[in-house]
């Protein structure tokens, strides 16, 4: 157990104690807490770095939104065009279907598949065998580093119309069923998938909240007569809630983004309307079709939008004084 | 090893075929892999050349006919000639370039690889073919899959190499129309006529080849894999299973005569279906059957049509969906798992498939061997939609890739390079194809039954890399020994030629306007929408109207003053 809360940097309650140091800090001069902090600035600078060169740079190549982008022109040479894409991009059909299709499929994940890690944490945290728990960590974990196309291919060699399922079914004459090809089903179907996938590593920050809840609460609550449901609604839960709340923040400000990889891989399976989310189109319209200033434009309006969502979603947590992404 | 890794590139062309299935399975496509012919940018720009001009800026034809081959070309109709096929190597190959090759320049490369790519650090194949040819080339091979993705970012940031290789059917995502002058190193000067027989080799590859790499009068593209029998597939059967099963495909005509076989073959409780997919990303495979164009025809009445907007694409929806409703047709297939498709024929669930015409070599039957040692491959006999007309199949642009110099590179640097390439386009039977496409003897290769086979080193050290720079005209050679593939590959071929069609702007390179670049997608989608059964036929002809007006009709206009004023390449 203990190593694995310790990768799962735990945010909430266990930080309460290392923040409440802060004020003082602050007051110190910067060159003091610059030697001080020294070793923790050099482990993060990686990190920053990566995302500096990965993440925040990129983010100028967003003004090829409002020009007509040509690779041999390159970003200076492009001509300007206000905002004619977005004059189109909003004047078109399938622009728009994909986005409902990314809302609803996003809306199905967040009923289907948030609550899954947190139960699963509940679960494994209640097994008292350490060699147990271990290995079904280990089992739960390994499909996060499957790709994608490996990932559905499993699926297809199950579940898929000539896999193991429909094998069975067939020779026993009880028909088939289709899953991997009907569009219908397919928002459950990636659900599914994400779940099998990621389910059993989103449960690493909830072990690591849980872990940080103070034992003694339960032993006062046994002593109290507490059966296990009323420690669990009464102490577990409420040690979580910091923490639950902070993954719905994120999971919220991510909402537009449903799975790229994993809807191109399965795109001709189900047809374009039921697997053509924001990301796919950005990539056949955009990046296929040499059309890289429409699909910049598809892309930062997916990013604006999420931006609003995760400032709302923090709004909210704040409203049930909830820290949320910071504290106020 | 896949099939794309061979050192031997067997029938050039078929490699298109290959490649386009792998832009399938990758979904990648803009449009059809095939509309290799038409780029440009915004309206209509630099591109399109007329006959004559086209005509001036060739290189001068000296074949080269040294090697007799084993089975001979046979001419068919409309330009098409098949390979020559040997089958067995010249035990004494002559040399065909003599004296110093290059002047000990470095040149940076880039080149797709579809296959493991080799390390480049202490490859002994590729030193000794740098050191055959005096000077440096820097191989950096990409993946193959992604290579229409890497490029743009190489352009945007002026990061071109020397020499970099460019397939035909990325002509129209890239623009490349806009970028042959502004990037690239006009060739006309070095090789227009006779000038070309100062690097023989060269001069060796047929003029229909060079064709499809003139831009604007002036010709910018190195050939690869030059060949006049490009076609883009084969319908392909399990001749060892079927024979098995008693039944024979021998006196098939029509399309109904394949679709036949879809009861008879598929037994879905033993996982074995008749049929993988035999359409083809935006129809590219089953216009064969139907004998439509797959980019621009001529209706009866002497109008422009789409392939969209022909009676066979409706035929061919309306036949392929039977097959896929019945159950005849591989779940995975309809599935789009496409990456699979050759395991499946290899291991006998399917037994009748379309494929490039490069799946079928000596490579194809080891691994099929591998899986099922009494595996054969055959190709079924051409087709026709009704069986009384004469069967059809498309032939290609002269050559399918070609390469590229950058401009910035001096005059001198540029013979160099047209002196390597010519040391590069040595022909089969010769020393230097050897050393090209196998490195050195004992090293990579030993010679077996008479033609040379990678040995372990060779394997992980040679992969198709120099090929697509420059090369000789294809040949059809035996591979791992199975020197009958390569003959009924001959024989197919040589009675293929004999049913060719030219399409509508052969060998041209068109720079079509690109705000109409993204309006196929909408119909290819709706294409495998109506194929797999999940629409009507009816949104299939609301999306090509859809498509009309988007630009479909402005783009017949287009074409039609190309028509008029260039011609049609037939």
């Amino acid at each position: 157990m203990s190593a694995i809360t310790e990768d799962g940097a735990a945010p909430g309650a266990s930080r309460e104690a290392a923040r409440a140091g802060a004020p003082a800090a602050r007051r110190t001069r910067w060159w003091v807490r610059l030697r001080r902090d020294r070793s923790l600035l050099i482990m993060t600078a990686p990190a920053v770095l990566l995302l500096a060169v990965f993440t925040y740079v990129p983010i100028a190549g967003n003004v090829s939104a409002f020009q007509s982008y040509d690779i041999y022109q390159g970003f200076r040479g492009s001509a300007w065009v206000g905002l004619t894409n977005f004059v189109n991009l909003f004047g078109d059909r399938i622009f728009w279907h994909a986005f409902e299709n990314t809302l609803v499929i996003s809306a199905v994940q967040l009923i289907l598949y948030f609550p899954i890690p947190i139960v699963l944490a509940l679960l494994l945290n209640s097994v008292l065998n350490s060699r147990v728990r271990s290995f079904v960590q280990a089992v739960v974990y390994l499909p996060h580093f499957f790709s994608w196309v490996l990932v559905v291919t499993i699926f297809q060699e199950m579940l898929g119309g000539a896999g193991v399922l429909n094998t069975i079914l067939r020779r026993h004459g009880l028909g088939v069923w289709n899953v991997m090809t009907d569009p219908t089903t397919f928002k459950y179907l990636v659900t599914a998938q994400a779940v099998w996938k990621e389910a059993g590593w989103g449960i690493i920050v909830f072990l690591a909240a849980l872990a940080a809840v103070d034992q003694s609460l339960y032993e006062a609550a046994a002593a109290d007569g507490a059966n296990r449901w009323r420690r669990l609604w009464h102490i577990t839960l409420p040690g979580m809630r910091g923490v639950i709340v902070l993954m719905l923040v994120l999971r919220l400000g991510n909402a537009l983004t449903v799975g790229f990889e994993q809807m191109l891989v399965q795109r001709q399976a189900v047809g374009r309307d039921a697997s053509e989310v924001l990301d796919t189109f950005s990539y056949y319209y955009g990046v296929a079709a040499n059309n890289f200033s429409y699909g910049a434009a598809a892309g930062l309006f997916k990013g604006v939008l999420s931006l609003i969502l995760v400032l709302a979603a923090n709004r909210l947590a704040h409203a049930f004084g909830e820290d949320g992404l910071y504290r106020r | 090893m896949p099939p794309e890794a061979s050192p031997s590139l067997p029938h050039g062309l078929s490699r298109r075929g290959l490649l386009s299935a792998a832009a399938v399975a990758v979904g990648a496509t803009v449009a059809s892999p095939l509309l290799s012919a038409c780029s440009g940018k915004k309206s209509g720009g630099p591109g399109t050349t007329s006959k004559s001009d086209v005509d001036r800026a060739l290189p001068a034809y000296l074949a080269n006919n040294s090697v007799n081959a084993d089975v001979p070309s046979v001419t068919g109709v409309n330009g098409a000639i098949s390979d020559p096929c040997f089958l067995s190597y010249p035990t004494s190959p002559v040399t065909t370039v003599s004296g110093l090759v290059g002047s000990g320049g470095s040149y940076t490369t880039m080149t797709p690889l579809w296959g493991a790519i080799p390390a480049s650090s202490g490859n002994a194949y590729y030193a000794t073919v740098n050191k055959a040819i005096g000077a440096t080339l820097k191989l950096q091979p990409s993946d193959g899959n992604t290579y229409g993705d890497a490029l743009p970012p190489v352009f945007a940031a002026n990061k071109l190499p020397d020499w970099i290789m460019i397939p035909g059917w990325l002509n129209v995502q890239l623009n490349l129309g806009e970028a042959m002058t502004t990037q690239f190193a006009d060739l006309t000067p070095y090789l227009a006529g006779d000038k070309a027989k100062q690097y023989p080799n060269l001069a060796n590859v047929p003029p229909a080849a060079w064709a499809a790499g003139v831009w604007d009068g002036k010709l910018y593209g190195i050939p690869s894999y030059p060949s006049a029998a490009v076609f883009n597939g084969a319908y392909f059967y399990r001749k060892d299973l079927l024979d098995s099963a008693g039944v024979s495909v021998t006196g098939f005509k029509s399309a109904d005569d394949l679709a036949g076989l879809g009861k008879e073959l598929t037994n879905a409780k033993g996982g074995v279906w008749a049929f993988d997919d035999l359409f083809g990303q935006s129809a590219a495979y089953v216009s064969q059957l139907f004998q439509f164009p797959n980019h621009w025809g001529i209706d009866g009445s002497g109008k422009l049509i789409y392939k969209y907007e022909t009676e066979g694409i409706v035929e061919a929806l309306n036949w392929y969906v039977k097959l896929v409703k019945a159950g005849y047709v591989h779940p995975d297939a309809i599935a789009n798992n496409n990456q699979n498709a050759k395991q499946r024929f290899w291991s006998g669930k399917v037994l009748i498939q379309v494929d490039g015409t490069g799946a079928w070599d000596g490579l194809d039957a080891q691994s099929g061997v591998a899986a099922n040692p009494g595996y054969v491959r055959q190709a079924l006999p051409l087709l026709s939609p009704d069986g009384a007309k004469p069967p059809t199949i498309e032939l290609g642009n002269g050559a399918a890739m070609f390469s590229y110099l950058n401009k910035k590179l001096s005059a001198a640097q540029i013979k160099e390079c047209l002196a390597i390439a010519n040391y590069l386009a040595a022909p089969y039977g010769s020393a230097e194809w050897l050393k090209v496409n196998f490195g050195d003897e004992g090293v990579d290769y030993t010679m077996k039954d008479g033609n040379p086979v990678l040995n372990a080193q060779g394997n992980k050290e040679v992969a198709t890399t120099f090929q697509f720079l420059a090369c000789p005209p294809a040949a059809t050679v035996p591979k791992n020994g199975f020197t009958q593939v390569a003959k009924d590959y001959a024989a197919w071929q040589g009675d293929a030629v004999k049913h060719a069609v030219k399409p509508l702007f052969f060998d041209m390179n068109i720079a079509e306007p690109s705000q109409y670049s993204a309006i196929n997608k909408p119909v290819d989608d709706t294409i495998d929408d109506v194929r797999f059964g999940r629409k009507p036929i009816s949104a299939f002809t609301d999306a090509v109207d859809t498509w009309r007006k988007q630009g479909g009709d402005a783009l017949r206009t287009f074409y039609d003053g190309i028509r008029s004023k260039y011609g049609t390449g037939q």
